[in-house]
C-alpha cells in the first residue's frame, strides 16, 4: 500500500480532504483540502488565528479533525466516533506508524532537553523505527553534518543558539527518512539574524527533493522556494496556486491586505 | 567534658552493646530502603493516575493522597498494622486459608511505603507538570507510544524537578521509620530505649541514635547531590 519505490506519482504523498476542526463552539478550520505529491514544497500562509498551524497539526493527528480525511501515501487514517460525540483515530498503532513517516519541526524546536544533540537525532530512529544503535548513530552523524552541526553533536540543547537548536530539530526530522516533513513556523521564534541559517538548510532540503509542508511568515521563502502557496483566512483556503500566480495576481482582497501588511 | 563524653561513648560502643544498636540501625536502613521502593512505585502510579484523563483513576488517586496526607502517621501505622492483619485474615478465611500472620517488618514496610507513596505522588505530579509540553508532544509526533514517551522523555525529564521534593520525602521517611518501634519492631530507637533503660543511661544511647540518623541523612545528601548533578546535565545554570 505504501510501497514508495514503485508507485511513483500514482499515489500522492499526502491527500487531505475537507478538514473541519472546532474547538468548542469555535470552528477553526472550515473545510480545508490539500494534495501534495512527492518532492512538492508547499508554503501555507495566513495571519495568526487563520488556522494554519491547526491544519498542520491535524495532518499528524496532534489535533483530531472534527471531520474530513487524511491519507498518507494513499493510506487513510481511520477515525472513529465516540459515544460522547468526540472523534479520534480508530487505531493508535496506525497513527504511530504514520507519524513516524511525517517528521515535524516545531516553532519552539521542542528538542528533548535531557539528551544531547546526537541523542535527540537517533532517539526516534532507534526506538520507533527499531534501527540498531550503531547504524542509527552513523546516520545521525551524517544528517548533523548536513545541517552543519556535527561539531555540536555532544552539546545539550540549552547550550545552543536558537538557530542551532532549530537545525538540530531539522536533523532529528531528517533522521527519520520521512515521506513528508511538516514545518510549523520554524523561524518564528528566532532572532532575526538567526533566521537565515535555518532557511538555508530548508532551501537545500527543497533542492534535494524533500516533500515539505511549511507554515511560515517568510515571504521570500514562500515565493522563491515553494512550488505552491496556499493562503488561509479564517479557516478557509483563499488562495492556492504557484507562487507566481498567488503573489503576482492575487484573487482575494484578503491576501492583498495580508501582503501589504507583511511588507510594510 | 569532651573527654568524658568520648570515653563514655567509646566505652559503651566498644562493648557488647555496639552490635546491639548497630543491628537496629541495619533494620532501620532495610526498612527505609524497602519502604522507599514501595513509595516510589505507588507515587509514580498515583501521579500518572492523577494526570490521566481516566475519571475513576483520578478519583482513586485523589482519595488516596487526600486520606493519607490528612491522617497522622502513627494513627495510620496502627490502622494498617492491626486492621491489615484483620483484613488479610477475613479474606483468607473466605478462601479457606489458615490464619496468616503478617510480620511486623512487612507491616512496617507496607505502612511507611503507603504513607510516603502519597507524598511521592504529589512530588511526581508537580515534576511531570514541569516538563515542557512541547517535548512530550514531540515524542508523540515522532511515533512513540504513550509508554515510550513516559519512559524515554517524561520520566527522565521530570526527575530533575522531582529531586528536591523527593529528597525531602526520603529524609522524612528515613526518620519516620522510628515509628515502627510502636508495633514492636526492633529498630535502633527501640534498642536504644531498651539499652538506655536497663543501663540507666538514656542520654548516651539516644545521643548515639541521633548520631546514627545523622550519618544516614548525611550519606543520603551526598547521594542526592550526585543524582541532581546527573539529571541536570542539560540544564543551563543561571
Amino acid at each position: 500500500m505504501s510501497d514508495h519505490s514503485t508507485a511513483k506519482q500514482e499515489v500522492p504523498a499526502l491527500q487531505v480532504e475537507e478538514i473541519h476542526k472546532s474547538f468548542g463552539a469555535i470552528e477553526v478550520l472550515k473545510g480545508v483540502s490539500l494534495t501534495a505529491n512527492d518532492h512538492d514544497v508547499i508554503s501555507i500562509l495566513g495571519s495568526s488565528g487563520s488556522g494554519k498551524s491547526t491544519f498542520l497539526r491535524c495532518i499528524n493527528m496532534l489535533e483530531y479533525p472534527t471531520s474530513g480525511s487524511v491519507r498518507v501515501k494513499g493510506e487513510l487514517i481511520e477515525m472513529r466516533n465516540h459515544k460522547d460525540g468526540s472523534i479520534a483515530p480508530a487505531d493508535r498503532k496506525q497513527v504511530d506508524r504514520i507519524r513516524s513517516k511525517l517528521a515535524m519541526v516545531f516553532q519552539q524546536f521542542n528538542l528533548w532537553s535531557h539528551m544531547t544533540v546526537i541523542q535527540n537525532v537517533y532517539e526516534a530512529p532507534m526506538h520507533v523505527l527499531k534501527i540498531p544503535k550503531k547504524e542509527a548513530k552513523e546516520h545521525a552523524e551524517a544528517v548533523l553534518e548536513r545541517v552543519g552541526l556535527i561539531d555540536r553533536k555532544d552539546y545539550y540543547p540549552a547550550h545552543l543558539s536558537g538557530g542551532q537548536q532549530q537545525r538540530a530539530a531539522i536533523a532529528r526530522a531528517l533522521a527519520m527518512k520521512p515521506d513528508l516533513m511538516l514545518f510549523d513556523e520554524p523561524t518564528s521564534a528566532l532572532d532575526p539574524e538567526l533566521v537565515g541559517e535555518v532557511l538555508k538548510v530548508m532551501r537545500s532540503l527543497a533542492e534535494d527533493g524533500s516533500t515539505m509542508l511549511v507554515v511560515t511568515h517568510e515571504m521570500g521563502f514562500a515565493r522563491e522556494v515553494s512550488k505552491r502557496v496556499m493562503f488561509l483566512h479564517q479557516g478557509r483556503v483563499e488562495e492556492d496556486g504557484t507562487p507566481g500566480e498567488v503573489f503576482d495576481n492575487p484573487k482575494s482582497d484578503r491576501f492583498r491586505e495580508f501582503l501589504s501588511g507583511s511588507l510594510k | 567534658m569532651h573527654e568524658f563524653l568520648v570515653e563514655s561513648l567509646s566505652g559503651v560502643l566498644g562493648g557488647y552493646l555496639y552490635p546491639f544498636i548497630l543491628e537496629g540501625m541495619l533494620l532501620t536502613i532495610e526498612l527505609a530502603i524497602l519502604s522507599l521502593f514501595f513509595a516510589l512505585v505507588l507515587g509514580l502510579l498515583g501521579a500518572v493516575a492523577k494526570l490521566s484523563n481516566n475519571r475513576s483513576a483520578k478519583f482513586v488517586a485523589g482519595l488516596y493522597t487526600t486520606l493519607i496526607r490528612g491522617v497522622p502517621d502513627i494513627v495510620l501505622m496502627f490502622i494498617i498494622f492491626f486492621g491489615g492483619q484483620l483484613a488479610v485474615n477475613i479474606i483468607g478465611d473466605s478462601l479457606g486459608l489458615d490464619y496468616i500472620e503478617i510480620s511486623e517488618f512487612t507491616a512496617g514496610v507496607v505502612t511507611i511505603g503507603f504513607i510516603f507513596g502519597a507524598y511521592m505522588a504529589e512530588t511526581f505530579r508537580g515534576a511531570i507538570l514541569a516538563v515542557p509540553r512541547g517535548e512530550i508532544e514531540a515524542g508523540y509526533a515522532y511515533g512513540m507510544t504513550p509508554i515510550q514517551v513516559f519512559i524515554r522523555i517524561t520520566f527522565p525529564a521530570c526527575v530533575r524537578h522531582a529531586l528536591p521534593g523527593f529528597g525531602n520525602n526520603w529524609l522524612v521517611l528515613a526518620k519516620t521509620t522510628a515509628l515502627v518501634s510502636v508495633i514492636g519492631l526492633e529498630d535502633m530507637v527501640f534498642r536504644a530505649t531498651q539499652a538506655g533503660g536497663s543501663l540507666r543511661q538514656p542520654f548516651t544511647f539516644y545521643l548515639v541514635v541521633a548520631g546514627l540518623y545523622l550519618v544516614i541523612t548525611a550519606v543520603s545528601d551526598v547521594g542526592l547531590r550526585w543524582l541532581d548533578k546527573r539529571y541536570s546535565v542539560g540544564v543551563r545554570r543561571a
